[in-house]
């Protein structure tokens, strides 16, 4: 057995057992809800090295499909809203992807920016539909077959079981031949192209994939806090994404699970000791882009490495 | 319509948008120029309002248009020499990631030197008051603003195009082993011209002040804004920054009297079109 089928089990246990030691199950939820919007933003970066500035257009898409769902239609099944918000994620990201993939570098980025603008605009301008800056409330959170997740704790576990789905799949995704040829994309675009790889069409699905698990995400949140502000398709989630997926590292999936576990317990801790947090957070983000590429998760191989 | 309306607003329109051209134009320098994509731009921008603010409130206006861009330009120097530089091997995307994490330094620091709180300004001694144009009036210190802008603008294009240091910077661009062979040190004329680009944005800043006051975040629309305009205007193309931010600063405040709701957006449809459409821009060559 190699190290890294370790690390899941290990991951799994100590999601686990972490309510024991934080008696905070929204703030843990939360953390697990970034760690998949920063591991889809990572299957991005990382394997496919396409830099998204969009990643809160697939995340309002999922949490506004959840909430107009539990909003209007009655007894909705947890697993059919998820499953709502993964196609809108995905939808969304097909359209982002198709458009963006055909740039280059900087240009590229900078279209997934102006969707991101776009999305923004029409998620504030049909008040009737999302409720605006306002946000979209009344979502009563529905049981899983008989359980009831009206509770927080009840919820973190629904939300584990969930993270860990998802994010083996993903796991299994960036092993399988298909996270080769992004990788291979990645190196040398021209080079798998010419050894006859439709690379538009593995950076589309790319998104797809990264679309579905940030919907996923956004209907987790929006179930986890009962309403969907604005913020869900805000330009500054979309940077908070980005921040997250650097400071964990993106060389490994691991990394970006990391990156919002820092993220989430800094933001929620650290703005209560010093208002000026995100000075502190900025400096470290600046260093792991200086000096420390592979983000925080591979402090542990490099001091494993010297010892 | 009412025709002097109409009046007002393409008058507003051309201010902001030479507002806009002054920022994009430090952008094409930067950008377009040496290629680097600084996200911190409007950061920049923001730097100069609250160095400027500060400046004029101990030693005057006038003097607050030299400190602002000296100041932010001093700064930009250094963090181009310390860190920018070095991550040119490292490609685009590591450059916007450390400008994005110096956005988020610059605006927490303006925070805690300055205050959360909005800044208010009123126009300097001996701007006040306006032409009177018909039933319309148009205020002295925007014309102000108009004048010193494109005649900045104008001086940069000078220098670029006209004198032998502009003509080192190019051949540089163009062919950096080469201008370094014949003895010139090409990666401290990269940091000066990136100075000078961030400069550039700090007196558009500075410019600013009196007419919207100024906030910690005031740099993040004008960050976005300068890179849809270097975008429609073409990269690397000063005339296409010039003229794609005074069509830019039209656009949206015509976008006031028809559809004041999307004045923001329609620029980005504008660029993600231009993007799409014609991936150039309007003046670019490639």
């Amino acid at each position: 057995m190699n190290r890294r089928s370790f690390t899941f089990p290990i991951l799994m246990a100590l999601i686990a057992i972490a309510p024991l030691i934080v008696h905070y199950p929204e703030l843990l939820a939360q953390a697990l809800i970034f760690g998949l919007l920063a591991a889809a933003f990572n299957l991005l970066l990382g394997e496919l090295g396409f830099l998204s500035f969009g990643q809160a257009v697939f995340n309002g898409l999922g949490a506004y499909a959840a909430g107009l769902l539990l909003v209007h239609v009655a007894h909705m099944p947890i697993l059919v809203v998820l499953a709502a918000a993964a196609v809108c994620g995905a939808l969304g990201a097909a359209i982002v992807g198709f458009l963006a993939s055909g740039g280059a570098g900087v240009y590229a980025v900078m279209l997934t920016f102006a969707f991101n603008e776009l999305a923004y605009y029409l998620a504030f301008q049909m008040r009737d539909v999302t409720g605006g800056d306002n946000g979209l409330r009344g979502l009563v959170r529905p049981g899983f077959f008989g359980l009831d997740l009206s509770g927080n704790v009840a919820y973190y576990y629904f939300t584990a079981v969930i993270f860990l789905t998802v994010f083996y799949a993903l796991l299994r995704i960036v092993d399988a031949p298909f996270g080769h040829v992004l990788r291979a994309i990645r190196e040398n675009e021209a080079r798998a192209r010419t050894i006859g790889y439709d690379t538009r069409r593995f950076k589309v699905t790319a998104f797809v994939i990264s679309g579905a698990i940030t919907g996923i995400g956004g209907a987790l949140y929006a179930m986890l806090y009962g309403f969907v502000p604005l913020e869900v398709v805000d330009f500054t989630t979309s940077t908070n994404i980005v921040i997250m997926g650097i400071l964990g590292g993106i060389g490994s999936p691991y990394g970006a699970i990391l990156g919002a576990g820092i993220f989430t317990l800094l933001s929620d801790r650290l703005s209560h000791v010093w208002a000026h947090w995100p000075l502190l957070l900025g400096v470290l983000f600046c260093t792991v882009v200086m000096v420390l590429r592979g983000g925080v998760v591979s402090l542990g191989a490099r001091v494993a490495k010297r010892a | 319509m009412e025709p002097s309306l109409v009046a007002i607003e393409i008058l507003n329109g051309v201010v902001l948008g030479v507002i806009y051209a002054l920022v994009a134009a430090g952008l094409t320098l930067i950008f377009g120029m040496l290629d680097i994509p600084n996200f911190a731009h409007g950061a920049f921008y923001a730097l100069g309002a609250y160095v400027a603010y500060t400046a004029m409130m101990h030693a005057g206006f006038p003097l607050a248009l030299l400190a602002a861009p000296l100041a932010v330009g001093v700064v930009g120097i250094v963090l181009d020499a310390l860190f920018i530089r070095k991550l040119a091997r490292a490609g685009h995307t590591y450059q916007i990631l450390f400008t994005l994490g110096l956005v988020m330094i610059v605006q927490e620091a303006i925070v805690l030197i300055w205050g959360p709180d909005p800044l208010s300004v009123d126009v300097p001694h001996g701007l006040g008051g306006g032409i009177a144009l018909g039933v319309i009036s148009f205020p002295y210190y925007r014309l102000f603003l108009v004048a010193i802008a494109a005649l900045l603008i104008a001086l940069v294009w000078l220098v670029l195009e006209r004198t032998k240091l502009g003509a080192i910077i190019r051949a540089g661009i163009e062919d950096p082993e080469m201008v370094d062979a014949i003895g010139y040190d090409v990666q401290r004329l990269f940091t000066i011209v990136f100075g000078i680009g961030v400069a550039l944005a700090a007196i558009a800043g500075a410019l600013i002040l009196p007419l919207r006051g100024g906030q910690p975040a005031m740099g993040n629309e004008l960050n976005a804004i300068s890179f849809v305009v270097v975008v429609i205007g073409g990269l690397g193309s000063f005339a296409g920054a010039v003229v794609g931010g005074i069509l830019v600063g039209l656009v949206q405040s015509l976008m006031t009297l028809v559809f004041p709701a999307a004045d923001e957006v329609a620029i980005f449809v504008a660029m993600a079109v231009v993007l799409l459409v014609r991936p150039q821009g309007l003046f670019g060559r490639r």
